[in-house]
């Protein structure tokens, strides 16, 4: 799978018009020095040589140096994003999480009451709305009008105390590190939550109408116990597999969001590196986007074979 | 006392079906004719097809304008939605004011920032979404459903070799594919609309491929391999009209979730380029200037989410009536 | 039988409110159910059987409602319930409350046994574990002392190697294992009542038999009395001693088996008993009943049955028939016999329409005028 989106990405990258080494030495600059430059980043050979130049340094982790940012190794560049990247990921999913599983689960047990309909529509709009457009909104309401949240930055949990303005110790580092995150956690969660309590209502619908939920009804267990113990692990089936899908859009909502906040991750990264048509970084970017997806599609996977005892093996498709 | 959960819905009761059932005008109807009386009786699928109504005649009122008439139409009776404009830039909308002066009935959602009129910049904007939402849905539906179909049916190392592809290209997550294809192909519209159509080629594969494995081993279709009808017969003829039910549902949701990507994409600005309005963009103009004014930034997303909501409120609503279990 | 019902049903009326209008699942319907017998109720699907048993344990919730009706059981009152002329719906004080239905009724005096013996299992959670969960909940007994109580259960419901099977879950049981299982879930909690739905649909023909001489000898070593859901008039005639018919929510005969096999009253019964296929028969004899049964939202007027019914008279569109005493403990309701006194005999008879529905002469020979 993953040399699948290395080649993929290698293909597409060389098929990018424009000589990244030309832009970056400016107009002007005479032909013997492109050729050395050209050459130190391999890229005057032919195309099938770097194709498997290219596949071996990734094999050993080595992802190539990037043009853009003067022959820094893209691996590097990357390791110092991805953290952030990951806590805006992390953060928005358990935000839609939270919130998701809980009233997707409310909703269903309140079927056509004012709960579910009103929830119902919120969900809706969430899956209709353009994550940045929300972020536009938050920054308007909340940074501009009420200025109770900040607009721009995000500030890692673990970050010196000495690298974050107004803090003095590791408390306040965290307190800071949180208050940037809301608004762009809500901004990336949204989608996420709204997408996710719709499975869930409809997969909580579904379990609940199964004669094992009224045959537990029918020996006496009290329906609480019934919608926590016996339908909600049901229903968490299909909202899992949902979850493992939803992290792509997210992955994709991250760029946007990143940009909206301009925050310093790995969706602003690959934005210069298109920008600067930084060959190397983009691949490396993309590449390392692709594995974070079957890192999270795996996660997804052993979860589900962990709640569902049909399935015996810990993977596979679904 | 406490109502324990649903607990009436069994296969075999006529009452607890899905509701239109009841109704015999509607249960003698089949197929095509029934899905559309459901729809026909579903509030918020009606809903939605309105949207869609309303949208997709200025989409491509607007097409046709632009491409054709060379924004004739809009020039003659409106304000051209890509000149800069004369006026005002920045105006507010009717019944606001800001230090550029107070807003009028001739820019009822005020102006931008090179004073074009905002309303004239989105309902132009309509078409970008709608071309690139349908047309890509569209593409990725015909393209999924050969591959879908072709992976599903014949298994073994096609299927093997057709699956991986697809999985590979799904989990670039969908934006970034699509921005990599861009720089790579340059940032034209019909790059967009083919790369927004790539990223949809495995929802679709993925699901007639399913659908494939489901119908394949049904009798009619062993029979038809029997009796020596060609493969390409059977795919075009039995396997994928039964595939059918889904790839509209999911086809109608995807429209709306290509809409998103593409205005995230001119967002970022890899849709299409200024001065052609788009929802996207117009937003991304609007970053620059929407602390103080924030109208600018509001209307066109309203735009996006009210369109988007169409498509979304007519896919749940063929979903239910296409599938009498999920009754929403 | 002269003693005192275990259970009685009297009156009992379940609608379900859907946008298209009210439908009655269970229309009046009353029967008594006594110690020791199986009690067979029978129609085609839809007549409303399930809806029937899920209001005596009271599991209906919204969309459905039980709106009238009293149910007893050895002096609790289940169901105690009328509907005032306002259309509100008042309960009875001594109307057991959800939590007494949850603590006395359901699981250890009454028990059920759904069709589908793979949907009736949490596939989630081990055979053990949902069977140790019901025989705590009702019979007060630490984990330690389910968990054998549940293996010695599994055991006796003829399940090999039943400390071993304890910890697997549904999908590793075989159909006629799982119903098994669903057996001794209902044994657990020693219910005199259980009540069965269509419990060996679902079953092949052979492990219907195993199942069916499980329950044979459970019954006399248990004395439970069953309510026996099926529309299989051949597993009736093996096990029940008495019949009810249902046909479109209402009860339509009643009656001992001999009886309702020998002397069948209720022209359904008759059409019910005619389509069972018997091996000695071709299959040109073979009749299916005609038509097919409408749904509750568009009852017929009248008999609810006159539209396939080959008895059917003008009169059978208009008069709607009670269930009333033909024979000796045979009850029916059909306007052919004497005691209802609805002038069927100078009725004139219905003819089939081109839909396969029976329909007054003159409004066929009006269609045909047309073409």
């Amino acid at each position: 799978m993953l040399i699948g989106i290395a080649t993929i990405t290698f293909l597409l990258v060389n098929a990018m018009p424009g000589d990244p080494v030309r832009i970056m030495l400016g107009p002007g600059t005479d032909q013997a020095t492109i050729d050395a430059v050209q050459s130190r980043y391999g890229l005057d050979q032919p195309l099938y040589e770097r194709y498997f130049n290219y596949m071996a340094g990734v094999a050993q982790g080595d992802l190539g140096n990037s043009i853009h940012y003067n022959g820094v190794p893209v691996t590097e560049k990357i390791l110092e994003r991805l953290p952030v990247t990951l806590l805006l990921v992390a953060s928005s999913f358990t935000l839609a999480i939270s919130m998701a599983v809980p009233l997707g689960a409310i909703a269903a047990r309140r079927q056509n009451k004012a709960t579910d309909h009103v929830s119902r529509i919120i969900a809706l709009i969430g899956v209709s709305t353009p994550s940045f457009w929300i972020g536009l909104m938050l920054i308007i309401v909340f940074a501009y009008q009420l200025n109770v949240f900040p607009s721009s930055g995000l500030i890692m949990p673990w970050a010196h105390p000495s690298d974050v303005p107004q803090a003095a110790n590791r408390i306040e580092v965290l307190g800071s590190s949180l208050y940037h995150l809301v608004l762009p956690t809500i901004t990336l969660g949204t989608l996420q939550t709204a997408a996710i309590m719709r499975i869930q209502r409809s997969s909580m619908l579904e379990v609940l109408n199964r004669d094992y939920i009224t045959l537990a009804q029918a020996y006496g267990v009290s329906s609480r116990t019934v919608l926590r113990k016996h339908a909600l692990r049901n229903a968490q089936l299909p909202v899992v597999t949902i979850i493992g899908i939803q992290l792509t859009t997210a992955l994709g909502g991250a760029v946007l969001t990143e940009t909206v906040f301009s925050i310093n991750g790995m969706g602003t990264l690959i934005i210069t590196a298109v920008e600067s048509q930084d060959y190397p970084l983009i691949m490396g970017v993309t590449l390392f986007f692709g594995v974070i997806f079957v890192v999270g599609v795996l996660i997804t996977d052993l979860l589900y074979a962990y709640l569902d005892p049909r399935i015996t093996y810990g993977g596979g498709d679904h | 006392m406490a109502t324990p959960p649903e607990t009436a819905e069994m296969g075999d009761q006529p009452v607890s079906s899905s509701a239109g059932e009841a109704d015999e005008s509607i249960r003698d109807l089949t197929g095509w004719r029934y899905t559309l009386a459901q729809i026909k009786r579903d509030r918020t699928a009606r809903l939605g097809w309105y949207i869609i109504s309303v949208v997709s005649v200025v989409a491509i009122v607007t097409y046709v304008d632009s491409q054709l008439l060379n924004y004739y139409i809009a020039d003659t009776f409106w304000y051209h939605p890509e000149r800069d404009a004369e006026g005002t830039a920045l105006l507010p909308p009717v019944g606001l004011e800001n230090s550029y002066g107070a807003g009028t009935w001739s820019h009822p959602l005020g102006t931008d920032q090179r004073g074009r009129d905002l309303l004239v910049r989105i309902v132009y904007g309509t078409r970008i979404a709608i071309q690139v939402g349908v047309v890509a849905t569209g593409l990725g539906v015909i393209v999924g459903t050969i591959i879908g179909a072709v992976s599903g049916y014949y298994g073994g190392w096609i299927d093997d070799i057709l699956q991986r592809t697809v999985e590979t290209v799904y989990a670039i997550p969908f934006l970034i594919l699509v921005i990599a294809i861009m720089s790579a192909f340059g940032r034209h519209l019909w790059i967009a609309i083919v790369g927004v159509g790539i990223v949809t080629v495995p929802i679709f594969a993925r699901l007639i491929r399913s659908e494939v494995l489901k119908v394949r081993e049904e009798e009619y279709i062993e029979a038809a391999k029997a009796i020596g009808v060609k493969d390409r017969h059977i795919l075009a003829r039995h396997i994928i009209p039964n595939s059918f039910a889904p790839v509209l549902v999911q086809g109608t949701l995807q429209i709306g979730v290509n809409i998103l990507i593409v205005a995230g994409l001119s967002f970022l600005g890899f849709g299409v380029q200024p001065p052609t309005p788009s929802w996207g963009q117009i937003l991304a103009d609007s970053r620059g200037y929407m602390l103080p004014n924030p109208w600018f930034s509001i209307f066109p997303g309203i735009a996006i989410l009210v369109t988007v909501m169409g498509f979304n409120l007519l896919g749940d609503g063929l979903r239910d009536a296409l599938d009498p279990r999920n009754n929403g | 039988m002269t003693q005192d019902p275990l259970l009685s049903v009297q009156n009992v009326t379940t609608q379900f409110v859907t946008e298209e209008g009210i439908v009655r699942a269970v229309d009046d319907l009353s029967f008594d159910v006594h110690r020791g017998e199986t009690l067979g109720l029978v129609g085609e699907s839809g007549a409303g059987k399930s809806v029937a048993i899920r209001s005596i344990m009271r599991l209906i919730s919204s969309p459905g409602e039980i709106v009238s009706g009293t149910i007893t059981y050895k002096g609790h009152v289940i169901l105690d319930r009328s509907q005032g002329p306002d259309g509100e719906v008042r309960d009875g004080e001594a109307m057991l409350s959800e939590a007494e239905m949850r603590s006395k009724i359901r699981g250890r005096e009454i028990a059920l046994i759904f069709q589908d013996p793979m949907e009736s299992l949490n596939p989630v959670f081990t055979i053990g574990s949902q069977l140790r969960e019901f025989i705590e909940i009702n019979r007060d007994l630490s984990n330690a002392e389910a968990k054998a109580e549940a293996i010695e259960l599994l055991r006796e419901v003829g399940i090999p190697e039943a400390e071993s099977r304890y910890h697997e879950y549904p999908h590793q049981f075989s159909g006629g294992m799982r119903q098994r299982v669903l057996i001794a879930m209902a044994l657990a909690c020693k219910p005199d009542l259980i009540i069965a739905d269509e419990p060996t649909t679902a079953l092949d023909v052979t492990v219907e038999g195993q199942i069916l001489d499980l329950i044979e000898q459970l019954k006399t070593e248990y004395e439970t009395s069953f309510i026996w859901v099926t529309h299989d008039m051949g597993v009736v005639a093996e096990i029940c001693d008495r019949v009810n018919v249902m046909y479109l929510g209402e009860l339509i005969e009643q009656a001992p088996v001999d009886e309702l096999f020998h002397e069948t009253k209720h022209p359904y019964t008759e059409a019910l008993l005619r389509s069972i296929p018997k091996p000695h028969e071709t299959t040109g004899e073979f009749d299916p009943i005609r038509g097919i049964m409408p749904d509750g939202m568009n009852a017929p007027s009248g008999c609810r049955f006159h539209p396939r019914c080959p008895d059917a008279r003008e009169v059978c569109m208009s008069v709607h028939p009670d269930l009333r005493e033909i024979d000796d403990g045979q009850n029916a309701a059909c306007l052919k016999y004497d005691v209802f006194d609805a002038d069927y005999d100078d009725s004139p008879p219905l003819v089939v329409d081109e839909n396969g529905e029976r329909v007054p002469a003159e409004t066929v020979e009006s269609v045909g005028g047309d073409d």
